[in-house]
């Protein structure tokens, strides 16, 4: 059987409400910041990643391309 | 900014998930203008294998049904596989397979279980990008079974002179229309799981019909429009 270490972290972390740890603000000194969205960003993908094993959280990462100045493509 | 200046989606995508973001692709510059450009979000597990993807813009509704839509299909396939990493993926991989044939009114068969890779990476056969990794592979989607009998108004036969992007043949060659995240579905009914990586040149090239030039690289300003000071401007 195979098992993957952060399945029990994360399924702890998504049986209870986040707001009961507290979980559900980011340290504004962890993240790159929110780059005008509602999102707080990491710098790159693996310490979003290492962030996610260490706060039991599933990873959001965004991929970019061309040219963005039209608001409606994200 | 729509969907992810929402704040309800910044409240549920902060409360589940810690984010970043990448540079992909390439886009066309005629003559000073700058053409193309696209997005995907990938919704991956903390050891970088993609769960699920949102490809192209969607609204802010969209993005905060797919991020919940996500969270609860992964509570659902944690409890079923109990802490087996191979029924996690086989539930996840059917969950898309779910979504399709509901959604969508297609019939896919998940692949529940992937063969051991034969390509390596270091032989000097394979083909590397000049910053020495391969390159993203193109993966090949599950073939469509036809549409499902209790779904079927929802499977929409592709008309002619369709995009052929958009089109999908099952296998008994028949034509079928299947739009951006249907075709998602399809491919993570077998490809779910797999690291991000591998997953990236297939959602852009085949699935959003835009060239992959590089590896993803990360970037300072994702969205230089954007006045940080004042969030959804």
């Amino acid at each position: 059987m195979r098992s993957l270490a952060w399945l029990s972290a994360v399924a702890l972390c998504l049986a209870v409400a986040p707001t009961a740890f507290g979980r559900d603000t980011v340290k504004p000194a962890e993240t790159c910041g929110d780059h005008g969205t509602s999102i707080d960003f990491f710098d790159t993908p693996s310490e979003a990643a290492r962030a996610a094993l260490k706060q039991e959280k599933l990873v959001f990462v965004l991929h970019v391309s061309g040219n963005f100045e039209d608001p409606r493509f994200t | 900014m729509n969907a992810l200046a929402n704040p309800e989606v910044g409240k549920f995508i902060n409360e589940h998930f810690c984010s970043s973001f990448q540079k992909v692709a390439t886009f066309r510059i005629v003559g000073n203008q700058k053409q193309g450009g696209n997005v995907a979000a990938y919704f991956c597990a903390p050891d970088g294998r993609v769960l699920h993807v949102v490809a192209g813009p969607v609204d802010a509704g969209t993005m905060l049904n797919e991020a919940k839509w996500m969270v609860d299909s992964t509570k659902k396939a944690i409890a079923e596989a109990k802490n087996d990493g191979a029924k996690f993926k086989a539930a996840f991989r059917k969950m898309h397979a779910e979504r399709l044939r509901q959604q969508y009114g297609l019939v896919v068969e998940p692949v529940t279980f992937d063969p051991p890779d034969v390509q390596d990476s270091n032989s000097a056969l394979t083909y590397n990008d000049p910053s020495g990794r391969p390159l993203a592979p193109k993966l090949p989607p599950p073939p469509i079974e036809g549409p499902d009998v209790t779904f079927r108004l929802q499977a929409k036969e592709a008309g002619r002179g369709e995009n052929a992007d958009a089109a999908v043949r099952d296998r008994k060659g028949g034509a079928w229309a299947l739009g951006t995240q249907g075709r998602v579905h399809q491919l993570m009914a077998a490809h779910s799981m797999l690291k991000i990586e591998l997953v990236y040149g297939t959602v852009f090239e085949n699935i959003l019909g835009e060239k992959v030039s590089t590896k993803p690289v990360e970037v300072a300003t994702p969205f230089p429009w954007v006045d940080a000071k004042r969030p959804g401007r």
